[in-house]
């Protein structure tokens, strides 16, 4: 019985597995077919539609645009999100459910509802529709994940350390950068690494906060607006590619530190 | 690390001897440094409200801020003003919304969807958390479920497209079908509320796994051990077992997957139709005109904004109920 089980749910997984790749692996594989109308069977190859990409002048700047968005709104992000969080974690004080909710408020938003009361605030503070609008608005949309993060690392911090090098005559400052913030920083890279994927991906806001030049996302979605192509593959491709390598190289990476900071 | 690296970090900083030998030494002998934190550290209150004011400020200002704006836009009658143009309070925006079927029509759908869709997630998803939690050596756990992170990766545009060539006429999906022989034309599955949810479903999947594995993973095995030595079935125990005390993922996984369906804006427009038009794309369609529309588009967003906590709120308050009841 409990066998029997077990195979059905290894079934029910691998299903499952099958359920998440197969959309994007038949993805990748149109942006090589050798025609301009998207649809199976694929009969001849070629690779004309990424020759195409890394030739065209628009889609590398919309690519570098994606890229210089995303890291800037992630260094706010993350300094922003790392002070809140070193402010919650392991203090009582007055009001800090209610500071607690406010600061994961963006998270809980549906995207639609924050697109557009960004857009309103973006207009109130008199920031125009653009580059500046779109990093504001992901960095702030990306606190939450940096506090959440950092908050469970700072919370296995022991406080004899801190307590230590206070005995040893470390001021607060001191003690912050040379205790708690090197203790963080898997933590930090690893929220870093996620709100790179989470601005680089983002659509919503990007869309009603932009000005003319689309972010990736954007222009993937206009092109689309306008009719599939083994182009829109071959683009799409290249994002996947980009923001998965990323993905792996990161959760390897935070995973090794954390394994160094524990021995 | 250690204590030691406490004592290293402080050695070359000791105030009593006066010298400092590296850089954090000569800071904290720099003058202007030591006046500044005697400023700082003068008293617990005053370190706790320098460290605190920034945080407050920030949330204040940038979280709660856009909402309660967007919320004062959709009171009145003008946004952005014109020059020359007085701004009134008025609640017409609100009244528009219920005077109207094209308004509140995707606005039900769009909730009901969502109910649908978070359903769909959660009866998919169980078995693969379940699976897992309980039949995958620990060592092995991670490596399988970051195979599972990996599309999640890959942005809500791009895997929407990915869904669009699977279900297409001339898609995937439809070729395997013919080449089976069950269908001798293609089946129009795009452009439907089933094209639409398979999407949704494939971009919030990952947001209930996540909730489930780890409600699953503290479950200690010896409790459904216990139930089965007093000689409860493969199915009470699940039951009255495994499914009571995983409640709490799954109210956290459906709050969360269900907040993120309502606010999908591309995945309705690229993979719905026209009968599929959800209260996102109504409320982005007061936003592409010119600007005098927004108040109105305000008002809808603020009322999909509390229906959507209203009906979470409730949600989670009978989950706990249910909880409560059944651990009795």
């Amino acid at each position: 019985m409990n066998r029997g089980n077990r195979i059905l749910l290894s079934c029910v997984y691998w299903a499952f597995v099958l359920y998440v790749f197969v959309p994007l692996i038949l993805m990748i594989l149109m942006g090589f077919k050798d025609s301009k109308f998207i649809g199976f069977p694929i009969k001849s190859w070629t690779l004309d539609w990424y020759t195409g990409v890394f030739a065209d002048a628009e889609i590398l700047s919309t690519l570098g645009y994606s890229a210089a968005i995303a890291v800037l709104a992630t260094l706010i992000s993350v300094a922003v999100g790392t002070w809140i969080a070193v402010l919650l974690e392991g203090r009582k004080f007055w009001g800090r459910t209610a500071i607690f909710g406010m600061t994961v408020l963006p998270a809980l938003v549906p995207g639609i509802i924050s697109a557009i009361a960004f857009r309103i605030y973006a207009r109130y503070l008199g920031i125009e529709p653009g580059m500046g609008a779109i990093v504001w608005a992901h960095a702030v949309h990306n606190v939450p994940f940096v506090v959440l993060v950092v908050m469970a690392r700072l919370s296995t911090l022991p406080k004899s350390q801190l307590e230590a090098a206070r005995d040893l005559g470390a001021d607060p400052i001191i003690a912050f950068l040379r205790i708690t913030l090197p203790y963080l920083v898997p933590a930090i890279l690893g929220a870093s690494i996620f709100c790179l994927l989470l601005s680089f991906d983002d659509f919503v806001r990007s869309f009603f906060l932009g000005g003319y030049e689309p972010t990736l996302p954007v222009l993937i979605f206009a092109k689309l607006k306008s009719g599939m192509s083994p182009e829109i593959n071959a683009i799409a491709t290249v994002a996947l590619v980009l923001t998965a390598a990323i993905g792996i190289w990161a959760e390897r990476f935070t995973r090794r530190m954390n394994k160094d900071t524990k021995a | 690390m250690s204590n030691e690296a406490a004592s290293r970090a402080t050695q070359d900083v000791d105030a009593h001897t006066g010298v400092g030998r590296t850089f954090w030494g000569r800071l904290s002998n720099w003058s202007p440094y030591r006046a500044l934190m005697g400023l700082v550290t003068a008293s617990p209150r005053r370190q706790f409200l320098i460290l605190a004011i920034f945080p407050l400020l920030w949330v204040l200002t940038q979280h709660l801020g856009p909402m309660l704006q967007m919320v004062r836009v959709s009171l009145t009658d003008a946004y952005p003003v014109a020059p020359g143009v007085e701004q009134h309070f008025t609640l017409d925006n609100y009244a528009r919304f219920f005077g109207d079927q094209i308004f509140w029509q995707p606005f039900f759908r769009t909730l009901i969807f969502a109910g649908g869709f978070t359903f769909c997630t959660l009866i998919l998803t169980y078995p693969v958390a379940y699976f897992l939690a309980r039949h995958v050596s620990r060592k092995n756990q991670m490596l399988f479920l970051l195979l599972l992170l990996i599309p999640f990766w890959v942005g809500e545009i791009v895997r929407t497209y990915a869904i669009m060539i699977l279900l297409g006429n001339t898609g995937a999906l439809n070729l395997v079908l013919k080449t089976l022989g069950l269908i001798d034309r293609p089946i129009p599955f795009m452009y439907t509320s089933f094209s639409m949810g398979v999407g949704i479903v494939y971009l919030t999947a990952l947001y209930m796994l996540l909730p489930l594995y780890s409600a699953l993973e503290k479950l200690p095995r010896s409790y459904n051990e216990a139930a089965a030595d007093l000689g409860a079935g493969a199915w009470t125990r699940f039951r009255r077992v495994t499914l009571p005390l995983t409640i709490e993922g799954i109210s956290s996984g459906c709050t969360l997957v269900f907040l993120i369906s309502t606010g999908f804006y591309a995945t309705p427009v690229l993979l719905g139709g026209p009968s599929t038009t959800t209260f996102a794309e109504t409320i982005a369609g007061f936003f592409h005109v010119a600007g005098d529309q927004w108040p109105t588009g305000a008002a809808f967003a603020t009322i999909m904004f509390f229906a959507a906590l209203v009906l979470t709120a409730v949600f989670q308050k009978l989950m706990n109920a249910l909880r409560k009841g059944d651990t009795k």
